[in-house]
């Protein structure tokens, strides 16, 4: 019997060897699992021993790793967020009752959820690592130029995969940092009104703007995102590891086991770091979205929300439009900065402009992350309120007051649900 | 006189065309024209009362202005025009008897659904009686209701509207100079604004909750004697007064005197909310400090605290389970369920029951726990989930383990 089912074994291995194109590597390619080109004029298994026994440049080192890593959380973002989307229904009316039982009913559901969102906001860091050690490095200069562009593409369309998510829940958060985000948008002159009007759907955040930001999340953002995640590989392919030109032929480290080793190891510690932050850090649930009212506090649950809300409320319209342009200048900084110099000390304009922008980032963060005032909450004119001459209302707490008893008559009148 | 007659007429009829009805009045009655379809004289001199009197209700109801000041609408020359039963600007007195000439007539009043017994009530009223005495300080009809620009009270631009009766009642009583001689204290309207009443009328809008009139009557203004007082609070408060009727502050002193009532803890305008902890101190302002009467504010005070307490868990507790994401509908009706019990405390702490009051607690009681028992089951699996830790680490540093002897090996 044994020797039957290793004869069966041996003989499935050499009709794979025999029939399967070498080109079917390609596959694990796409995950990372193999380095440089693949000779398709030998068999298979041949084709993959001399991918894995090729040398990656002897610059490269765990510098390079960040640019893995927000690949490697994008792939856990895919496989939670299309497990989410079995559970998830994107209706005004449905969308929080399906958080609820995604996180509380559904089996390993609360992990899927939170690991999705802390790799959402892992993924933004790991992106901004990457970029910044590509600025510092000069690794965007001719002839990686396109390469830097589809890399800032796909940061946009992270931004934007953040935002169309971050709404999803349909919580009084989601709602409201959408609300005021939209509002921000509103104010660019000239285009604000119809861009916000495009994002919305609707005059306010609405059933229209779940269905256009669900679409948009689930169908035509992950299809932009691996096009230009395949386009960014295959350039990178084409033109080497930035600074492998120098390196001396035949040295550097093995593809396997060493990068190939590394890369498992970093990929399983990625998951349990996501997984640990998932189950000590989980996100709360707020009350279901209403438009008539803002939240009493505002709770953050993304990186970029906090940097966008900390320039919306301290650094106001202007000071919007100084780090667009300044963002602006680093996405097409390739096409000014041409010169081979790599030296960052004789590129003083790009440190600078990469010391403002990254410094300015994770101060906006840092800043945004205390506010906890949500926005509408101080539009009460307050002649409205020296008019009434009443004593603030405590907010109310599970949507009405449950105050205390009145010793006098009876309580005022409580709402419950 | 006579040469001067034609261009008083040119003029009077210059001023009935230009004065055209206001844009948006819609069907409403000229005053332009009478009905025979003659000029109407009163406006050749008095066109800027117009548009204030169409806007009111004696305007939509065909009164006119001889029909309170009396003279000849047709006439176009003061002389004629102010002759006969004319009143130019009544004093107080004759303002009441204009008014109360329809508004006391029930004949007249039933077409509109209006009660006629303004003027009886006013009469018994203080207000009426001083305005009887001749005193001038003393309001009058149009002192409260306008008088071109006649609104019913259920029109929010009216001065009798349920939100604007206590400015109204406070133009007069909230005036130092005016109330001294009377000894009357001048905050009646800023701590009613303050009070549990006035936050129900100004912040909820809630119009059910008393104004002034609620209690003091309107044409019948009075403050209510001290034995009515629970009879008029007790008037909403119907299980409360239900409740300290049963209870020693029910009836009478030893000495037969009347009990003070609802306003004794909780005053009148301010409509005082005792807080639950201050319950036994409130005894205390008029029992001594060791009387049996303390004691048994201080057992209700600590019944209702543990209640409250009770109550406040509960709604942690709920709140622990939204943010877990559990659903919480099943919570939120139980809390309902405890809260009518809770609610019922305010009732009976004013018949000093304790006994009942224990078992309310224990109901309220019972249905909190349960409530926390889901929280805490809510939790305790949020820390369970930790658990996954475990394995999640041992895996990840089993294979750098492995990842670690497979390059040492290379």
């Amino acid at each position: 019997m044994r020797e039957r089912t290793t004869e069966w074994l041996r003989q499935f291995r050499d009709d794979i060897r025999q029939s399967a194109d070498p080109a079917l590597l390609g596959v694990l390619r796409v995950f990372g699992l193999l380095y440089g080109k693949i000779d398709r004029d030998v068999p298979i298994d041949q084709s993959l021993r001399k991918s894995w026994n090729r040398r990656l440049p002897a610059n490269v080192n765990w510098k390079h790793a960040f640019g893995g890593i927000a690949y490697f959380l994008f792939m856990i973002l895919v496989v939670t967020g299309v497990l989410l989307t079995f559970y998830y229904r994107p209706s005004v009316d449905e969308a929080y009752p399906s958080i609820q039982f995604i996180v509380s009913e559904a089996p390993f559901g609360w992990l899927l959820r939170d690991m999705h969102v802390w790799a959402a906001s892992l993924i933004v860091v790991a992106l901004l690592a990457h970029m910044a050690r590509i600025l510092f490095a000069g690794a965007y200069k001719p002839p990686r130029e396109t390469s830097w562009f589809v890399g800032i593409a796909l940061f946009a369309v992270v931004i934007i995969f953040g935002v169309t998510g971050y709404l999803l829940p349909w919580d009084q958060w989601a709602y409201w940092a959408t609300a005021e985000f939209t509002s921000g948008v509103e104010r660019i002159p000239l285009i604000g009104g119809m861009i916000a009007m495009f994002m919305r759907g609707d005059r306010l955040v609405s059933s229209a703007t779940l269905s256009r930001f669900f679409a948009l999340h689930v169908i035509v953002l992950p299809w932009l995102a691996f096009g230009l995640i395949s386009l960014h590989f295959v350039i990178i392919r084409s033109h080497g590891i930035a600074g492998s030109e120098h390196a001396p032929e035949g040295e550097g480290t093995l593809f396997y086991p060493n990068h190939l080793m590394r890369l498992i190891v970093v990929s399983v510690f990625l998951i349990a770091v996501v997984g640990t932050l998932a189950a000590l850090f989980p996100r709360p649930v707020g009350d279901p979205a209403t438009p008539f009212y803002p939240p009493d506090d505002l709770v953050s649950t993304w990186v970029l929300v906090d940097v966008t809300i900390a320039l919306l409320r301290f650094v106001g319209p202007v000071g919007v439009f100084v780090a667009l342009l300044l963002v602006a200048a680093l996405a097409l900084l390739p096409l000014f900065d041409r010169k081979p110099e790599t030296d960052l000390r004789k590129r003083p304009v790009v440190a600078i402009l990469g010391i403002i922008l990254f410094g300015g980032f994770i101060l906006a963060w840092a800043i945004g992350h205390q506010v906890t005032v949500p926005i509408g909450s101080d539009t009460i004119p307050q002649e409205l309120l020296e008019e009434r001459a009443l004593p603030p209302e405590p907010a109310p707490d599970l949507g009405g007051e449950t105050g205390a008893i009145q010793s006098g008559g009876e309580a005022t009148e409580e709402v419950v649900e | 006189m006579t040469s001067a007659r034609p261009l008083t007429v040119l003029i009077a009829a210059a001023l009935v065309a230009i004065a055209q009805p206001a844009r948006g009045q819609g069907t409403r009655p000229v005053l332009t024209t009478r009905a025979d379809g003659t000029a109407y004289g009163c406006l050749v001199c008095h066109a800027d009362k117009r548009r204030a009197f169409v806007q009111g209700v004696h305007s939509e109801w065909g009164i006119r202005c001889h029909d309170c000041h009396g003279g000849d609408p047709v006439a176009l020359e003061v002389g004629p025009a102010h002759a006969g039963e004319f009143v130019g600007a009544p004093d107080k007195l004759q303002t009441v008897e204009i008014c109360s000439s329809c508004h006391a007539d029930p004949d007249q009043m039933r077409q509109y659904g209006l009660p006629a017994d303004q003027f009886a009530e006013l009469k018994t009223s203080r207000h009426g009686q001083l305005l009887e005495a001749g005193n001038r300080d003393a309001p009058t009809c149009s002192d409260c209701h306008d008088p071109h620009t006649t609104l019913p009270s259920s029109d929010a631009r009216s001065a009798t509207f349920p939100t604007n009766i206590p400015r109204t009642c406070g133009r007069c009583h909230s005036d130092t100079e005016m109330m001294e001689p009377y000894g009357l204290v001048i905050d009646q309207l800023e701590e009613f604004r303050q009070s549990a009443h006035g936050r129900a009328i100004f912040e909820d809008g809630n119009f059910a909750a008393p104004s002034c009139i609620g209690c003091h009557g309107s044409h019948a203004a009075l403050p209510p004697d001290v034995g009515e007082i629970v009879n008029v609070c007790g008037r909403c408060h119907i299980d409360v007064r239900r409740a300290l009727a049963s209870g020693p502050h029910g009836g009478t002193t030893e000495s037969g005197n009347v009990l003070l009532g609802c306003t004794a803890c909780h005053t009148n305008h301010g409509t005082e909310s005792i807080d639950s902890e201050s319950i036994a101190e409130t005894c205390a302002r008029c029992h001594e400090e060791d009387d049996a009467a303390v004691r048994l504010g201080e057992q209700i005070e600590e019944g209702v605290v543990r209640a409250e307490r009770e109550m406040e868990s509960a709604r942690e507790a709920i709140s622990e389970l939204g943010i877990t994401g559990r659903r919480t509908s099943d919570a939120r009706f139980r809390y309902r369920h405890a809260l009518t019990e809770f609610r019922q405390i305010a009732e009976v702490q004013h018949g000093f029951d304790v006994e009942q009051l224990t078992d309310l607690e224990l109901k309220i009681s019972s249905i909190t726990k349960g409530i926390e028992a889901a929280a805490e089951v809510a939790v305790e699996e949020r820390w369970e989930h930790r658990l996954l830790l475990i394995p999640l680490w041992f895996f990840a540093l089993s294979i750098a383990a492995l990842a670690y002897f497979r390059l040492r090996k290379a």
